[in-house]
């Protein structure tokens, strides 16, 4: 991977994070660690702070108090820390009048990557875009466009990836193919957090959940130990 | 990589996207083309002026097209990022966050400037002038580094808030009307010969602006980008 983790320390470690919007408390003094190898389930009702909370592990949104450290350094001081996340959400972050190879192009150029185009070769096949890899990303339908997305954030092979609301808008074939991608991805040396509003389906994946309830990670816990949290297990029955 | 160089490959790949994009496009400098020569037209159809007015108002007439077409292309330069968030795609960057200042920057001079040579002989043409003087090329140069260093930087500013289409032109054109004076008063000095003398004074408060608004957006980019 691009960026070695240090050893002992959480790939990603958030510390007394508070985010207000309107002087409405979003997250408030939040704690949260995420170790290499975990594959961690984010849940959390709508308006909880789970787009929030990732915006601000990805360095895209600055806590009002807090902070976030990647692999032991802080986030804000050193943009090139940054170098280690993969961010996905459910807006693909493309470039609607280039192709999907000239999008990778300029992510590959961003990411200062060494000879990119064996890199990005692999990325439209794991996409399963060959075919229509010099059409423009605006003729792309909404799975295609998140295969891409997900092999936007891989292509400097990050260690940790961070994953908003990814089956939005996803219909059951592409739903079943981010399962398997997601499934592949989970491996030792890499951290994933996925936030995720219908969590089910993501347990089998997931090797923890995280429950962020009123500004704060309320519980989290390896996903085979959710028999000891009945509250937890009336969540997840109860979320649709 | 060296620091600097990473820095300056991002400046160059954000530069290189951009007109990457408009090439595919050609939504907007085409645009930014056809309204700057509608309002060439305009004033000139409408107003009727005499040979010798034409001739004193033409450096005025010139900036205000060329502030209206600049505008116009950081508008679209704005909306290119906000469309599916690929702003954000550039914040993740791992590189100083000033760098996506300067390449927008970069972008949005060069389409202008752009959209500025092909203006000139038209200029020429309906206000009986030779506008095709290396002089003035040099001033544009000067006027349009000033007012895009400051309209990238309110550009980013506009992207925020929720009326973000008409929020560029209120916040730019009253902060911008210093550059366009003195542009406008240095174009003159250029055509008429410098009968003021005044040339060199109008050049300095340009590259000023240019060194100030540029370390404005050096400093306050990042800022002005955070949610």
């Amino acid at each position: 991977m691009s960026t070695e983790p240090a050893p002992n320390l959480p790939a990603i470690e958030a510390r007394g994070l508070v985010k207000r919007f309107h002087f409405h408390p979003v997250l408030d003094d939040l704690a949260f660690t995420l170790q290499d190898g975990e594959c961690c389930v984010l849940i959390g009702a709508n308006g909880a702070g789970k787009t929030t909370l990732l915006r601000i592990l990805a360095g895209l949104a600055r806590p009002g108090a807090g902070q976030v450290l990647i692999n032991g350094t802080p986030l804000y001081a050193r943009p090139s820390s940054r170098a280690a996340l993969g961010y996905i959400s459910h807006q693909p972050m493309f470039y609607e009048d280039l192709t999907a190879r000239e999008n990778l192009r300029h992510y590959a150029r961003l990411y200062f990557i060494q000879d990119p185009e064996p890199r990005i070769a692999q990325a439209v096949q794991s996409a399963g875009l060959e075919n229509t890899q010099n059409q423009p990303v605006r003729t792309y339908s909404r799975g295609m466009q998140q295969r891409l997305s997900i092999e936007r954030a891989l292509l400097h092979d990050p260690q940790i990836l961070l994953f908003d609301e990814p089956y939005t808008g996803l219909d059951q074939d592409a739903a079943l193919q981010l399962d398997r991608r997601l499934d592949a991805l989970h491996t030792p040396g890499r951290a994933i957090l996925i936030a995720a509003h219908r969590p089910q389906r993501l347990l089998a994946v997931a090797s923890h959940i995280a429950w962020l309830r009123e500004g704060k990670i309320r519980r989290h816990l390896p996903t085979n130990a959710l028999d000891s949290f009945p509250e937890l297990q009336a969540y997840l029955q109860e979320a649709p | 990589m060296r620091p600097l160089l990473r820095y300056l490959k991002i400046i160059g790949g954000i530069l290189r996207k951009d007109v990457q994009v408009e090439w595919r496009g050609r939504q907007g400098v085409p645009v930014m083309l056809v309204f700057t020569l509608l309002v060439v037209f305009l004033f000139n159809f409408t107003l009727q002026l005499s040979p010798d007015l034409q001739s004193s108002l033409a450096a005025g007439l010139l900036w205000v097209s060329l502030a209206f077409a600049s505008t116009l292309g950081l508008n679209r330069s704005v909306s290119l990022e906000r469309e599916n968030r690929a702003l954000d795609g550039l914040l993740l960057a791992p590189v100083d966050r000033s760098a996506i200042y300067f390449g927008k920057m970069l972008s949005n001079l060069l389409f202008t400037l752009l959209v500025a040579l092909i203006l000139l002989p038209v200029f020429s043409l309906f206000y009986s002038r030779n506008m095709l003087h290396p002089g003035l090329i040099g001033v544009i140069l000067l006027g349009l580094s000033a007012y895009t260093s400051l309209g990238t930087l309110l550009a980013a500013l506009s992207i925020q808030t929720r009326t973000r289409d008409v929020m560029l032109p209120v916040l730019l054109y009253p902060l911008a009307l210093p550059i366009l004076i003195a542009a406008a008063e240095a174009t003159r000095g250029i055509l008429e010969g410098n009968p003021t003398g005044a040339l060199g004074s109008w050049l300095t408060f340009l590259g000023a602006c240019v060194i100030l608004f540029t370390a404005a957006g050096l400093v306050f980019f990042e800022t002005i980008l955070e949610e």
